[in-house]
């Protein structure tokens, strides 16, 4: 690359506070601007991906302090000189399905996240959508992991017992002039890319299929590959299954700091002790290049990027029975990028999401622009979608590195560490492949110093408790018998049952706040958004852990619910 | 002159009351019953309150309780210190006392629900 | 399979005075309640005033609702409580339910249905709070639950959002009890709940209530910490100059409640967009022959003796119905009202039902010092009656008796209210 033409160009267009160099194997941009959207773009302009180096952002936003990431605010010595054989840091759905795939050896495998749940970030915050991998380029790591992944789907839900469809993505096209070049496109895509199931559905198979999209839509590309997933449940899933075959899982564990001697990662200090790992796994999201800094070994940087999805009503759940969105080829300003309407496996529409550039990597508030934007647009999907049906919406925050393409490889200065970095969109899909390849990398290097034995009383599969609504009458009768808390319905919504909720409680991963029984089995995710079964579920929550019910949080350390007696307690009288 | 909205039914009247020569005028009212009111808030303004009491019982940890009759307006914060400090600890239901004559203003504290007495049913 | 007359759902003050009525009338009559003691939402509304209309008392929710409990009981009427409905079909005969409870999958068999499933609050999201997404943002009903039911305290420092009468009664109730009521903020120009709740529950206390205000934004990772207000335009939208960052732990909203009726969407219910519970006639059977609604399910209400009211009325019918099954074809006209109610019920009359003593509720749309709601047949005035204060929060209720109306299968019935001056 020619460092000096590209610093000339970074002048004449950021002026003379940037500048770039190659330092040892990065593509390092330093300096100072005064808007982050600037610094995005400084950085994106000197991306040179043919030469295997990654773009380190080092600039400075002028007159910010870029905020620090939130740890929890205690310390114990729950994990004091533990020594495991693989250190995952990140229980998202990359650091979950990497320590599933990794019992299948006989390792001890500690999986660590600061979040008082799994899948609190991105993974949480996404719309569980399966590519198809038709938008991506021969020759990423992304393109060449999604369409591994998403063929292992069927397969790795099944053992999991996590509900999945392929419910098919439509691309809808205003333009019948487009024809031709969509053609084109699609015939690259199927034979060049490899997105074998690609095709063009006619205006009339498409409105058979999909009556409620644009009248105004001639024609539609279609990949019946595509598919949905919950990517909390799937995140869930993974980690209790991998807990189930002897890994562990600590919540609440944030790390801190690293000590690294001649290219090792010697310890790694948590705010609940300090562990002596043989080898790590950096599966920490938007947290990866911070981590990669701590164990000497940042050569590539993130640049969060957020978007905002909404949930609606299970009643406009038919209005899109797959996935859809348009695709206009003119510049719509207004317009965001990306997104569409997903039909959910809980029969609910995701609406979005949008993407906005951000130096916030834990900004998860909303904002209204956001869902209006989204809701303009999609409505050229969709006429009838209405944000009248909306009953929540969510932010996530993608970790994207400048390359827009993941980092899956063994530390380049590091030796005992391996990235998984960069996984935005579609880290879900390309997850379940990753995971194995992340697993074999593990594998070759602890068989440096000795060959791991595999564990044999593995099992891919998952012991889920059941769904007492997905159940046929006799089976459901036949449960509540066995256990008459399956015939108590707490959450009205979405007809949940007070064993449902204890069943979860009772899980390999047990987080016995009100946002994790929500997660795992979905109180409080109807249209009444909690307002008649939250106080049963702190009672039932308090009754499980035995204790009060002000002990009871929402998530975190802090999110307590109430504030003890409204009474006098018999102190209080006897003063 | 002060102006008020009457409570005493739900057409919530505007009142305007005024002391002439040592008489209470009212107008804006229309019934007798918001003349009565407009001059009991300019004299001795009284309501009444609800709250719940403490029991003994982990299964009903409170039971709804009002004053039996008016009391004045700036007794309210008295009256409640009092519920606060109640312990229900036998069965009692609806009409029950649970303090008589509060703080001598010849008004109980009384239970307005059979909960517990329910409660104590399905026990059995 | 046990077969029923009629099969009420919900058990709060309109599926009790249904199920009563419907007994009275000789009916078989089973009651399903989802939770485990009868009574509904009057179970934590501990406060006074209700029963006022009805037994010239005023009474705690609770002792208002028992009253109803104990005829019930001494009706010896069936029950089936903690038992969720989760499926309910037309066949030829009438309905099959499916319900579950503790002792497992049970089906029922009923002539006939009343619907008295009550209403759900507005959520935070479906008024577009935006922000963080904290502990400490609730609605007030579950404030309520909190604070009456578990006798736990929700809130310390709390600014509440709409002015409806669970907001209003809660800010009382949390200011007995020891918190602290920053505001009420309402996005409307005027107040959404009774004039006397306004008087007893904030200015008695000194809370402030700013109109045509309202919050717009959270915040706070874990517990809230403060939320952002700001005025609004006459379009409601938020003024950016006016927007105030306020330090508090708790939001409560009281923005309203939605009937619910997911229960009768499935049967093919068709509701009013207006009252967002079911078109029915003055028998209040609704477009489904044999389903009939009442009390907060088929419209809010703001006085509980009118709930009772529906229900009991409500329940006689489907008894009657039950009796009669199917030897009457449905004759009805349609009640067509304009913008100046917000809206009316029952939205029809049937023509083969009797038609001297018809119940009607009604709402103004705007606040008016002196209307006139006037009955048109076919163009001509058959019928007004003037009113003073007639205001959106409040409901009226109006018997008439309509035969001298001359309803034909082809009338048009128009329902107005003319302002003064109009007319």
């Amino acid at each position: 690359m020619n460092v000096r033409s590209l610093q000339k160009r970074l002048n004449e267009r950021f002026g003379p506070t940037v500048s770039v160099q190659v330092k040892d194997g990065c593509i390092v941009v330093s300096g100072h601007l005064d808007s982050w959207d600037k610094i995005v773009a400084a950085c994106t302009m000197c991306v040179d991906k043919k030469s295997g180096m990654h773009v380190v952002n080092d600039i400075r936003l002028d007159g910010v302090r870029i905020p620090k990431m939130r740890t929890p605010d205690f310390q114990d010595h729950a994990l004091e000189n533990a020594a495991p054989d693989v250190l995952i840091i990140g229980g998202g759905i990359s650091g979950a399905s990497i320590a599933r795939e990794l019992s299948k050896w006989k390792l001890d495998i500690l999986l660590v996240d600061k979040e008082s749940d799994l899948a609190v970030q991105a993974s949480g915050r996404n719309d569980g959508e399966v590519h198809p991998g038709v938008d991506l380029n021969k020759g990423s790591l992304k393109q060449h992991y999604v369409l591994l992944g998403n063929r292992m789907f069927d397969q790795v839900c099944k053992e999991l017992s996590v509900p999945f469809e392929r419910c098919g993505q439509y691309v809808g096209f205003t333009g019948k002039w487009m024809y031709p070049i969509i053609w084109a496109y699609v015939w690259q895509r199927r034979y060049v890319c490899k997105v074998t199931d690609t095709r063009i559905l006619k205006r009339k198979e498409l409105f058979r299929r999909e009556p409620n999209l644009n009248p105004k839509f001639h024609f539609a590309m279609f990949n019946p590959s595509a598919g949905c997933v919950c990517p909390y449940g799937l995140t869930i899933a993974y980690g209790e299954n991998a807990v189930e075959n002897g890994a562990k899982v600590s919540l609440n564990t944030a790390v801190l700091g690293m000590e690294v001697k001649n290219g090792r990662i010697c310890s790694v200090k948590t705010n609940r002790g300090t562990l002596y790992p043989k080898i790590v796994v950096n599966a920490a999201g938007v947290f990866a290049e911070d981590v990669a800094r701590m164990a000497g070994d940042r050569f590539y940087s993130i640049h969060p990027r957020r978007g905002t999805n909404s949930i609606l009503d299970k009643k406009s759940g038919s209005l899109v029975k797959g996935i859809a969105s348009i695709k206009t080829l003119q510049k719509n300003k207004k317009h965001t990028k990306g997104g569409g309407i997903l039909h959910t496996v809980h029969d609910n529409l995701l609406v979005g999401p949008n993407a906005v550039e951000t130096y916030e990597k834990e900004n998860f508030a909303t904002q209204k622009g956001s869902i209006d934007a989204v809701f303009a647009k999609q409505k050229l999907t969709a006429e009838a979608l209405s944000e009248k049906d909306i009953i929540t919406y969510f932010t996530g925050v993608r970790p994207a590195t400048f390359e827009e393409d993941f980092i899956i490889e063994k530390g380049r200065k590091t030796r005992n560490l391996i990235h998984c970095a960069g996984i935005q969109s579609p880290g879900l899909t390309t997850a379940p492949a990753v995971a194995l390849d992340i697993e074999k990398m593990v594998i070759s290097e602890l068989k440096k110093e000795k060959k791991p034995e595999r564990n044999p009383n593995f099992c891919p599969v998952r012991k889920a408790p059941p769904v007492l609504n997905q159940l046929s009458y006799e089976e459901r009768n036949k449960l509540i018998q066995e256990n008459p808390d399956y015939g108590e319905i707490v959450c009205r919504c979405e007809e949940i049952s007070k064993g449902e909720i204890l069943d979860a409680l009772n899980a390999p991963i047990c987080v016995p706040t009100i946002d994790g029984i929500k997660k795992r089995v979905r109180p409080g995710m109807g249209r009444c958004q909690g307002g008649f079964c939250m106080p049963l579920v702190t009672k039932i929550i308090s009754e499980f852990l035995q204790v009060p019910e002000e002990r009871v949080r929402k998530a975190g350390e802090g999110s307590g619910i109430l504030f003890g007696d409204t009474k006098c307690t018999d102190e209080e009288v006897a003063e | 002159m002060k102006e008020l909205t009457c409570i005493v039914c739900p057409n919530g009247c505007s009142l305007r009351v005024e002391k002439k020569d040592g008489q209470w005028e009212v107008s804006g009212n229309q019934c007798k019953r918001g003349i009565t009111f407009a001059i009991e808030e300019m004299t001795h303004p009284m309501r009444t309150i609800s709250s719940t009491v403490r029991t003994s019982f982990p299964e009903v940890p409170v039971i709804p309780v009002r004053v039996s009759a008016e009391i004045p307006k700036e007794r309210i914060f008295d009256v409640m210190k009092q519920i606060n400090q109640v312990r229900v600890e036998k069965i009692c239901g609806t009409g029950d006392v649970v303090i008589e004559n509060v703080l001598g203003l010849q008004v109980d504290v009384i239970v307005t629900s059979d909960i517990l007495r329910e409660w104590e049913k399905e026990q059995k | 399979m046990n077969r029923y007359d009629v099969i009420v759902i919900g058990g709060g003050p309109a599926g009790l005075a249904a199920a009563i009525s419907a007994d009275r009338r000789g009916a078989e009559v089973l009651l399903i309640e989802r939770e485990a003691r009868l009574g509904g939402i009057l179970k934590q509304c501990i406060h006074d005033g209700f029963g006022l209309v009805r037994f010239g008392e005023k009474l705690s929710g609770p002792e208002y609702v028992e009253r109803f409990i104990k005829e019930f009981r001494e009706r010896r009427i069936q029950s089936s409580l903690l038992t969720f409905v989760t499926d309910m079909k037309k066949t030829d005969h009438g309905f099959v339910l499916r319900a579950v409870n503790r002792s497992g999958v049970h089906e029922y068999e009923a002539k006939a249905l009343v619907l008295a499933t009550g209403c759900r609050e507005r959520t935070a999201k479906q008024v577009q709070i935006h922000g963080t997404r904290p502990a400490g943002v609730l609605t007030a009903g579950t404030a309520q639950h909190f604070v009456n039911l578990q006798g736990k305290m929700p809130a310390r420092k709390c600014v509440i959002l709409g002015s409806g009468d669970i907001g209003l009664i809660m800010a009382r109730r949390l200011t007995l009890e020891g918190a602290e009521v920053l505001g009420v903020y309402e996005v409307k120009p005027t107040p959404s709940g009774l004039t006397r709740n306004i008087v007893q529950c904030l200015d008695d206390y000194k809370i402030p209530l700013y109109l045509s205000h309202t919050v717009t934004r959270v915040f706070g990772e874990q517990r809230l910490t403060a939320v952002e207000v700001a005025e609004v335009d006459e379009q409601m939208q938020p003024i950016k100059s006016t927007r105030k960052r306020i330090a508090c732990d708790t939001l409560i909203l009281s923005v309203g409640l939605i009937p619910e009726n997911e229960m009768a969407e499935k049967l093919g219910v068709r509701l009013d967009t207006k009252t967002k519970g079911p078109v029915c006639n003055h028998r209040f059977m609704t477009e489904v022959e044999g389903v009939f609604s009442c009390g907060n399910a088929l419209h809010v209400n703001d006085l509980v003796d009118y709930v009772s009211e529906s229900g009991e009325l409500s329940g006689t019918a489907a008894a009657e119905y039950a009796e009669k099954m199917g030897s009457t074809k449905r004759r009805e006209v349609s009640l067509n009202t304009d913008a100046s109610l917000q809206y009316l019920v029952p939205q029809k009359l049937a023509l083969s039902e009797g038609l001297d003593k018809v119940i009607f509720y009604f709402r103004s749309r705007e606040v008016l010092k002196q209307g006139t709601l006037v009955f048109l047949v076919d163009g001509k005035e058959v019928f007004h009656r003037k009113y003073r204060n007639l205001k959106p929060p409040e409901m009226e209720r109006l018997e008439l008796n309509c035969t001298s109306f001359g309803l034909s299968d082809a009338s048009r019935i128009d329902v107005q209210i003319k302002k003064e001056g109009d007319i």
